[in-house]
């Protein structure tokens, strides 16, 4: 603004002679964004500016010739700015999945069924079953009982169930012990009847992993790659699908986490489910089970069912509750006890009676984690008619401590599969327990043989099959096949020396060994990380964290300069990476597949080259410390967020800490306002630190508690804590939403007299018209919630679909066209003998009696049109949350608003402060959490996909479940760009005096003014990136180092996941809508005022 | 870009800021022995009473903080007319802003900082001068300093309290609960903060307007209002933990900190190093070249 010297221009037409840019009483821009008319003169309206002919004639060739090389010149660089960010991806990309690959422990989920016809062994000795069947029943071994009954006690650690032993002289009887003694009872003292062994849980011990791994018998990992999208439907082969495809009755009672696992295979008029997420309530669930269960099991019920499954939660929520250690869990135990005693009266000799806990309690009575005591459960079963035996008295009484003596959990599939005659699951890893199949003397060794053999061959099977879904061929030398081998031969001999008790047990131990060795490397494939690789990710995020911090704070030339070197510069390293790569890979010298082994050596040489040009010129750079207390805070904010990480406790209220950041931010903001010159800047600046501050915190009361939060938080998402639908009274929001936000959006472009152009179609009548039918949108799905309308749920799900992609089709359809083509939100008149005004922008050697143009709108020019960007996903991410969320959203829009002004008024946008891309992450993640999220994979909002459409259609659906998901996040990066456009003051490249040289001279010595818009526009992108990319580097460092945390699948793990999804879709976002925006938006600009 | 002067200021390309208003001085304690021992005494007086009364506060903190708040109104005013020189005196506080010389020295300088501020071409505190030594010091009679310590109390609890809670619930106190906790947490902070503020600066509006653009030249007054907020601040940094601490509870580690930042704010705002320096948001350099830029 200041290049007022460079006035005086020579070339000035004669009939212009000022730039009127009213001010308005808030419009603090108005008068310091007025144009020096000195610099603007030239090259603006060609058409009204009646001079001397010949002279402009030629000079507006060589201007247009000038434009041309400018805007070519602007393409370009903006081109090359896009580069960079793809490069800085690809860095991020590369590190996460090194991370990933050692972190994320994966498993293939195979889709092959068992079949009851078919025997595992090998196809060629073609064992087709003989149907010989002493009863005729029994898929691949005859069956031991016609009926179960299966009850779950969720997290009935083993120790409940055992007498107290003290462990230490003075340790006496906790409230949780001796409260349920029927277990032990019936196993001491009728063992061919029952037995109780602890039942060891492979972590993580949540209810939804365990009953995965009760039912399928494998290995529970983080990622089961191959399940489906938008779903916990169990896809494998498991002990429930066996039975239901063998005909039986299945009945289900209590906790619904079974529906979402097995949904359809359970007799709809009998099952009971309750709601499991209430652990407040410790009775309601069990209550049901009982009320339900004992009547089933009453001789005139006896034909409804086959196999009952019953899932108690009242122990574990005590636990959640309480602790173990109180009343409340005792009476709920003895109340188990009560049950159990219940049960064993009434069932029948045909029918097994299994009670089990599914993972154990921690001392706090939590779980999830990985320790003994989550893990420990216990499993009790009972025949009436006996058969179960124990077939060494070293076995004989239940252990007295759980790691005496356990089973895996996942024993348990295989046994249950043969006690009821099923075939036993394809993914099976388990082995049949000994105690259920030994007899009631303990001697029935052909039995225990006959039932190891038939898992053995299982476990081979799925064996071969997974090494060929892995494209690996079965390792022939393996120790595990010389197992299989050794055991096939014992058999062998077997059958030719009948029945001497020795050789049966050699064969029986043969197999078990193979079994748990087979057991023990699926371990080590699924439960060990590879901490080479998670380094391998860390350095290379850590490195790109670094020149990132170069590149976006401590360079001081034009980025845009810099470009074509880095670039080339990145792409030597890249070439040279690639080849040495490849030529490790092709080599063998390193243990690692070639595509893997190249990515990381393309990654590693980028960032050698780029390095080398950051620090080829030492002059260029300065020590990225922040000079003033707005570097500082945003320094603040991200590191003191980043060491939080390695907390739970910040980690599970980092929505509570957002908020104190943002108001911090808003209090600072407030206090530097004061401190203004100019009262206009002083008094905007501190009404919008104030509206700012409050708006967080009405944004802060839509909470959904996670539920580590509790009982400190009350979600309010939702109509109540137990549901997902919202309350009547907040499909008002997005009513309000409607009525509120398009006005404030118009008052901060009145506020620059820019609500002019196509800004009242946009903001006054489309986004309007959008967020209203959005608001329809959502009554209807409350109507159909509440069953308030006389439609038919088809009728209504159509018309809400149509409404929805009206929608989206206004907010990216429309709104990108109209974006592309829109023309800035000015006015501009011209007026003939104007008076000179008092403006004071006008050159005292103005002559009155002159055209004068009034352009409105002048002082944001850059900034209002960009913001239609905004609006148009602001609209779309509206209508992908629920009502809370949409209130939410606009406080977001109307929050980024004041945060422009905010920036303006305090000096922070054209000095390019570290503060405001910021402040726009924290008001991303803020969000993000006020939209119904947590950093948890249960608050992935999934029925979001199904808002505009009817079914799963890729890859739509995916992308609007990250459009619900992230649209926090994606809006703030959106806006990032604004934070140096706002109200950014014009300036082209005209410079009167030396006009008439030639147009390759004149190129090179005047700077094209866009490219700082560029180069500035990249420097606030990479902030928001920079900010990003260390949460991500801290959430990946914690994750990584707390591998044997007992949160990390609850907290760490989650949170780690979030971070890289988020750093993903935002670097996408930045590159392809925000900076990619900048282009159209320049463009257009240049277009009216010129370059 | 903005802050942008009228084009007036631009031909003049002067590189010095629109005048600032003569803005008061630091203001040193009173000279008298007993003021500067005390003047010391006193926050390890107040960290000492909440370190007795911490298991109470633990146990019942609504009932404890309130029996609390009238011993602290007490102390405070205490420590400021023994301490202080009141409002309106003129020792502190020169009606009018009377812009007196820099070279006018007091006679015998009678704090540290007065004489490092001489030695320190640095310190941009004061450029309206100090004023002249107040041959009135301590001798104002009692209800002289009465006077503006009522009113201290007064606006305490009518202005600074009701701001003070409401910054606490910005911050993210709980709205619908724990009231009673928010209000004497932030009375608590107030008298801390508040009471010297207004016993020696009364209700000047420049004063003020500094003291809201965190603008004050560093002394014991102001050193203990800010540090009782930032205290604050760092005190809830300990509350998301999950140490099942009892002190953990909403608001006694915010108070903690409000107290120790008191206490801290109070003894290294008079220092010598410090004294009559401001706190910069941006530096000056920065200032122009944006403005050039």
């Amino acid at each position: 603004m200041t290049s007022s010297k460079t006035g005086g221009s020579t070339d000035v037409s004669a009939g212009l002679n000022g730039l009127k840019t009213p001010a308005s009483p808030i419009a603090r821009s108005s008068s310091s964004h007025s144009m020096d008319q000195s610099d603007r003169k030239p090259e603006w309206p060609k058409q009204t500016t009646p001079g001397p002919q010949s002279r402009a004639a030629k000079s507006k060739g060589m201007q247009e010739l000038r434009m041309k090389g400018m805007e070519s010149e602007f393409k370009v660089k903006h081109l090359g700015l896009l580069g960079v960010l793809a490069w800085i991806l690809f860095l991020h990309i590369v590190g996460i999945f090194f991370f990933t690959k050692g972190f994320l422990l994966t498993r293939m989920v195979l889709e092959n069924k068992s079949s009851c016809d078919v025997l595992p062994f090998d196809s060629s000795s073609s064992h087709r079953i003989q149907k010989t069947g002493k009863h005729g029943e029994g898929c691949w071994h005859e069956k031991s009982f016609d009926k179960a009954v299966v009850l779950i006690i969720d997290a009935l650690r083993y120790d409940f169930t055992v007498p107290f032993v003290p462990t230490a002289e003075s340790e006496s009887a906790h409230l949780f012990h001796d409260n349920i003694p029927i277990l032990y009872e019936t196993a001491v003292n009728k063992p061919e009847n029952a037995f109780l062994l602890p039942f060891v849980a492979d972590p993580p011990t949540t209810t939804l992993q365990r009953l995965k791994g009760l039912t399928t018998g494998t290995l529970p990992t983080f990622v089961d790659a191959g399940s489906n999208f938008a779903g916990t439907a169990i896809d494998e082969d498991n002990l429930v699908a066996q039975l239901r495809s063998a005909g039986k009755n299945l009945i289900h009672l209590g906790d619904d986490t079974w529906h979402a696992l097995f949904p359809g295979y359970f007799d709809a008029n009998l099952t009971r489910a309750y709601d499991s997420f209430n652990v407040w309530d410790l009775h309601t669930v069990d209550n049901g089970v009982i009320d339900h269960l004992l009547p089933l099991l009453h001789p005139n019920n006896a034909t409804k069912w086959d196999v009952i499954f019953g899932h108690c939660l009242g122990v574990d929520h005590a636990g959640h509750r309480y602790g173990p250690d109180h009343a409340a869990m005792a009476s709920k135990l003895r109340q188990m006890d009560e049950l159990i005693r219940d049960l064993i009266a009434k069932v029948d000799e045909n029918t097994l009676l299994v009670v089990m806990g599914d993972h154990g309690m921690d001392a706090k009575g939590d779980h999830g984690g990985e320790s003994n005591d989550e893990l420990d459960a216990a499993l009790w079963m009972y025949s009436k008619r006996g058969g179960f035996g124990r077939v060494s008295p070293d076995t004989a009484m239940p252990p007295k401590f759980a790691r005496e003596r356990f089973i895996p959990q996942i024993d348990l599939v295989p046994t249950l599969s043969l006690l009821l005659g099923m075939p036993i699951p394809f993914n099976n890893l388990g082995s049949p327990i000994e105690e259920a199949f030994a007899g009631n003397d303990g001697k029935d060794w052909h039995n225990l043989v006959a039932v190891n053999r038939l898992t053995s061959a299982q476990i081979k099977g799925y064996q071969h099959e997974y090494a060929i879904a892995r494209g690996e061929a079965e390792d022939q030398s393996s120790k595990l096949l010389a197992l299989w081998e050794t055991a096939e031969k014992d058999w062998q001999k077997l059958s030719k020396s009948k029945s001497n008790v020795p050789a049966l047990r050699s064969a029986y131990d043969s197999y078990r060994k193979f079994q748990r060795h087979n057991l023990h490397v699926c371990r080590a494939l699924w439960a060990k990380f590879d901490v080479p690789s998670m380094i391998q990710g860390i350095a290379v995020l850590a490195s790109g964290i670094t020149l990132l911090v170069i590149y976006a704070r401590s360079i001081n030339v034009d980025r845009t300069e810099l470009t074509p070197t880095l670039l080339s510069s990145v792409g030597l390293g890249s070439g040279l990476g690639s080849v040495g790569g490849l030529l490790l890979g092709v080599l063998h010298l390193v243990d690692m597949p070639i595509l893997e082994i190249t990515c990381l050596s393309v990654a590693l040489g980028s960032i050698v080259g780029a390095a080398c040009v950051f620090f080829s010129d030492s002059r260029a750079l300065s020590l990225p410390l922040p000079n003033s207390v707005w570097g500082w805070l945003a320094i603040l904010f991200t590191v003191s967020q980043s060491i939080g990480f390695a907390s739970n406790s910040y980690t599970i209220w980092e929505d509570e800490i957002l908020l104190f950041f943002l108001t911090t931010f808003g209090v600072v903001a407030g206090v530097s306002s004061m401190r203004q010159k100019t009262t206009t800047d002083r008094v905007l600046g501190v009404y919008h630190s104030i509206i700012f501050v409050i708006l967080s915190r009405i944004a802060s009361f839509s909470r959904l508690c996670r539920e580590e939060q509790m009982p400190f938080c009350r979600s309010t998402y939702y109509a109540s804590a137990t549901s997902s639908t919202s309350a009547p009274w907040q499909l008002a929001i997005p009513f309000l939403v409607t009525l509120i936000i398009p006005g404030v959006v118009k008052s901060f472009y009145a506020g620059s007299k820019s609500y002019e152009g196509a800004a009242t179609l946009w903001i006054g009548f489309a986004f309007r018209l959008g967020l209203l039918v959005t608001s329809v949108f959502w009554t209807l799905e409350g109507a159909d919630d509440g069953d308030w309308l006389p439609l038919s749920r088809d009728t209504l799900k159509s018309v809400r679909v149509f409404f929805a992609q009206v929608v989206l089709a206004l907010a990216f359809a429309a709104g990108t066209t109209a974006f592309a083509y829109s023309k800035p939100c000015v006015s501009i008149s011209v007026e003939r003998s104007a008076a000179p005004e008092d403006d004071k922008s006008a050159l005292p050697t103005e002559q009155p009696g002159k055209t004068t143009v009034t352009i409105l709108g002048f002082g944001n020019i850059y900034g209002t049109r960009f913001f239609f960007l905004v609006v148009n996903f602001c609209l779309a991410i509206t209508l992908m949350q629920k009502p809370m969320g949409q209130g939410a959203i606009g406080l977001m829009l109307w929050q980024i608003l004041s945060l422009l002004e905010i920036l303006d008024t305090n000096s922070l946008g054209t000095s390019n402060s570290a503060i405001g891309p910021v402040v726009l992450g924290l008001l991303g993640s803020f969000y993000y959490f006020k939209t119904g999220h947590q950093a948890t994979l249960s608050s992935i909002q999934w029925e979001s996909a199904f808002i505009p459409l009817s079914t799963v259609k890729y890859p739509w659906s995916p992308l609007l479940v990250i459009l619900n998901t992230f649209g926090a996040q994606i809006l703030a990066a959106i806006a990032v760009p604004l934070t140096v456009l706002w109200k950014r003051p014009l300036r082209t490249s005209e410079h009167g005096a030396n006009l008439p040289s030639s147009p390759s001279d004149s190129s090179k010595s005047t700077k094209n003014p866009t490219t700082k818009i560029l180069s500035d526009v990249i420097q606030a992108a990479c902030t928001h990136i920079l900010y990003l990319a260390t949460i991500n580097l801290a959430t990946t460092m914690w994750a990584g180092h707390l591998r044997r945390h007992l949160m990390l699948y609850r907290i760490f793990n989650p949170r780690f996941m979030l971070g890289a999804a988020v750093l993903g879709v935002i670097d996408i976002v930045l590159m392809l809508v925000a900076v990619a925006g900048v282009r159209w938006n320049t463009l257009s600009v240049g277009e009216i005022f010129g370059w | 870009m903005s802050s942008t002067p009228p084009s007036p200021s631009l031909s003049t390309t002067t590189q010095n800021p629109p005048t600032p208003k003569p803005s008061s001085p630091p203001v040193p304690f009173l000279p008298s022995q007993a003021a500067r021992i005390y003047s010391f005494a006193h926050p390890f007086l107040l960290l000492g009473l909440l370190g007795l009364r911490f298991d109470k506060l633990v146990a019942d903190p609504v009932t404890e903080l309130l029996n609390d708040l009238p011993f602290l109104a007490l102390l405070q005013v205490g420590y400021v007319m023994t301490c202080l020189p009141p409002a309106g005196s003129g020792y502190a506080h020169g009606h009018g802003h009377s812009h007196k010389a820099v070279g006018e020295t007091g006679g015998s300088g009678d704090s540290a900082g007065e004489e490092k501020r001489k030695t320190n071409p640095v310190v941009r505190a004061g450029k309206a001068g100090y004023r002249r030594r107040q041959q009135k010091g301590e001798a104002g009679g009692f209800s002289v300093k009465l006077i503006p310590a009522l009113l201290s109390l007064t606006l305490i609890f009518l202005l600074a309290t009701p701001v003070l809670s409401i910054l606490l619930v910005l911050f993210g106190a709980p709205l619908t609960t724990h009231n009673f906790e928010t209000v004497l947490c932030a009375a608590h902070m107030a008298v801390l903060s508040t009471t010297a503020l207004i016993y020696v600066h009364g209700v000047d509006g420049a004063v003020w307007k500094e003291v809201w653009g965190i603008a004050r030249p560093s002394d014991g007054v102001w050193g203990g209002a800010l540090g009782t907020c930032v205290g604050a601040w760092f005190g809830a940094v300990p509350i998301p933990l999950d140490w099942d601490r009892p002190w953990q509870a909403y608001p006694i580690t915010i108070l903690t900190g409000a107290y120790i930042g008191f206490a801290v704010g109070s003894l290294i705002g008079r220092a010598s190093f410090l004294y009559g320096k401001r706190i910069e948001f941006t530096p000056e350099e920065l200032g122009i070249e944006k403005k050039v830029d």
